[in-house]
């Protein structure tokens, strides 16, 4: 019995300070999300009309479109990138991991806030990196406004997001190959596997859980990303890049409409909860 | 781009087996490295590029953008620094990640601690509790905790932004803590509570010192996180003297919209100090990263 309190006892900190600052403000957005506010008070019991609500919020659908092809991006782009580095990585020496690691991780420690002023300039149409560089290779007619064009601003920013990303999926991937076993590969090699078949029938199917695993992070991560939106383009042009979380920010802050802000927020969690549910499920059985 | 990367793999990657010749083996290593090098481009002349802009001149600045900068001009950074109030950002970053991970470190060792050896009842539900937090959004929790901060009269006050940055950084951190406290042998934890040692004892005299690599790798995470926080800190705090560097950095950007070399100063120290703890302490950061994902 003594050993059970002191096991309470060691746990309540933290989860006095967690439910405090997270789980208590997540049941009382649900609460939030069942009435009508007007000015940061309770104007009445809503129901669920602030649900219904969402069938007509075209910006609703607009982000929620954008954050679905942010998912399919980071998955395409920076998880693939990072499970070739990595496998390319693996077979140099201990010094060029460590250097190589460095500095594909390097982007991760800029906050986004500076990573999104930097990626600004690149971009700028007047005396960008980007459009400097097409000229240099005789493509000048390619260059453009790229993060205040409709067809082009999300894509853009999502080289962003690929930049301060691909790193990390570099080094989880490979702390997982340096964890497979090398007369594998030692096996294949006698065999005459080349380079791509080694690759493709022992590395890939054995990294199989890892790719669970960052395939759900970057999940989770491109429903739930901000400041890179905030500082570059809070949205815009017009809603072009708007995301989930910059029509809750505006919302709450710009239009002060509580209730909504509260419902589209309980769409955001239910969204994230239910995909990382499904993923659980798919990492144990992997 | 990840396409064509992906095709040239293959056309220019062949082994050393029995059926090929060296020289295509040495190609494919060739086209392999060059991979490798294209990406670490990728990964570095951003920086490269802010740093530049930091240290060039007024008068230099449409030489290219690569160009090397010249005279070299440390300017941009005394007038950030002493003039646009980023001795204060830099001091409120500081004291809000460091409070941050030191809440982080007082609670999150002892509650993966007790998930990991100790008999805690209701022990999946309340792990549960704490995984579940790992996926949730901060701007859906800031809707209600802008009130809750209002109330507790913590709006515009560092600790507003200390608190709940802590507790947002703890799912992550006890599911971490929990993995690291699993390697701790249990003869060594058996042995101690045999001599009579107290729980408490126990934990800081043996397990504390066995698992101080992985204190230290979630000191260095959680101070990096906290650093790099914008959302929290945007809403909690309106007090220009109160901001931390990542809001800072921003509203100089919207101030100053043409001070190219002081917004790179200003970003250079926003990103140096994270930099250079990364650089120095990478093997402890990669362990930590890690940690949860492995396994």
């Amino acid at each position: 019995m003594t050993s059970q309190r002191t096991a309470i006892l060691f746990v309540l900190p933290a989860l006095v300070l967690y439910l405090a600052f997270v789980g208590l403000p997540i049941l009382q957005v649900a609460a939030y999300s069942l009435f009508s506010w007007d000015n940061g008070s309770v104007t009445g019991f809503a129901g669920l009309s602030n649900f219904a609500r969402l069938i007509d919020d075209s910006v609703f659908w607009t982000a929620l479109g954008h954050n679905g092809i942010w998912v399919v991006l980071t998955l395409a782009f920076p998880l693939m990138i990072g499970l070739l580095l990595a496998s390319i990585l693996a077979e140099c020496s201990p010094r060029t991991i460590r250097i190589l690691g460095a500095i594909y991780f390097l982007p991760r420690t800029i906050p986004l806030v500076v990573a999104g002023i930097i990626w600004g300039w690149i971009y700028n149409p007047m005396f960008g990196l980007a459009n400097w560089a097409l000229d240099m290779v005789g493509l000048g007619a390619l260059g453009g406004a790229w993060l205040a064009e409709p067809s082009t601003a999300l894509y853009a920013l999502n080289v962003v997001g690929a930049w301060t990303f691909f790193g990390f999926c570099v080094l989880i991937y490979l702390a997982a190959i340096q964890a497979i076993d090398p007369s594998l590969y030692e096996a294949a090699q006698l065999d005459g596997a080349s380079w791509m078949k080694r690759f493709r029938f022992v590395t890939v199917p054995l990294l199989k859980p890892t790719t669970l695993f960052l395939g759900l992070y970057a999940a989770i991560e491109a429903m739930r990303f901000f400041d890179l939106v905030w500082v570059t383009t809070q949205g815009g042009p017009g809603y072009d890049t708007e995301v989930l979380t910059t029509h809750i920010y505006k919302t709450f802050f710009l239009v002060g409409d509580f209730g909504y802000a509260a419902t589209l927020s309980v769409v955001l969690l239910a969204i994230v909860l239910t995909v990382s549910g499904v993923s659980y499920r798919l990492l144990r059985s992997a | 781009m990840n396409a064509t990367a992906m095709l040239a793999a293959p056309s220019a990657s062949r082994p050393a087996g029995r059926h090929r010749s060296l020289g295509a083996y040495a190609a494919g290593r060739l086209g392999r490295h060059l991979i490798l090098v294209l990406f670490a481009l990728y990964a570095l002349a951003p920086v490269y590029l802010v740093l530049l802009a930091s240290v060039r001149s007024e008068a230099d600045l449409f030489s290219g953008p690569l160009s090397l900068p010249w005279p070299i001009d440390l300017s941009n950074y005394a007038r950030t620094w002493n003039e646009s109030g980023f001795a204060h950002y830099f001091l409120n970053s500081l004291i809000i990640s460091t409070g941050s991970t030191v809440l982080v470190l007082l609670t999150a060792p002892l509650a993966g601690y007790a998930f990991a050896k100790l008999d805690l009842p209701r022990k999946e539900l309340l792990f549960g509790l704490f995984l579940a937090g790992l996926v949730v959004p901060a701007p859906s929790v800031i809707v209600a905790l802008y009130g809750n901060l209002q109330k507790l009269g913590l709006l515009d006050t560092r600790l507003g932004v200390i608190l709940p940055q802590a507790a947002l950084l703890l799912p992550f951190s006890v599911f971490m803590m929990r993995t690291v406290m699993q390697d701790v042998p249990k003869e060594l934890i058996e042995a101690a509570v045999v001599d009579g040692a107290s729980p408490l004892s126990v934990y800081f005299r043996v397990v504390l010192p066995v698992v101080r690599p992985g204190l230290m790798s979630l000191a260095l995470i959680a101070f990096l996180f906290s650093w790099q926080e914008y959302l929290l800190p945007l809403v909690v705090i309106q007090a220009d003297d109160l901001k931390p560097l990542t809001v800072g950095a921003a509203t100089l950007q919207g101030r100053y919209g043409v001070d190219y070399g002081g917004i790179a100063a200003a970003g250079t120290i926003a990103f140096g100090p994270l930099v250079v703890l990364f650089l120095v302490m990478q093997r402890s950061f990669v362990r930590g990263l890690t940690a949860g994902a492995v396994k």
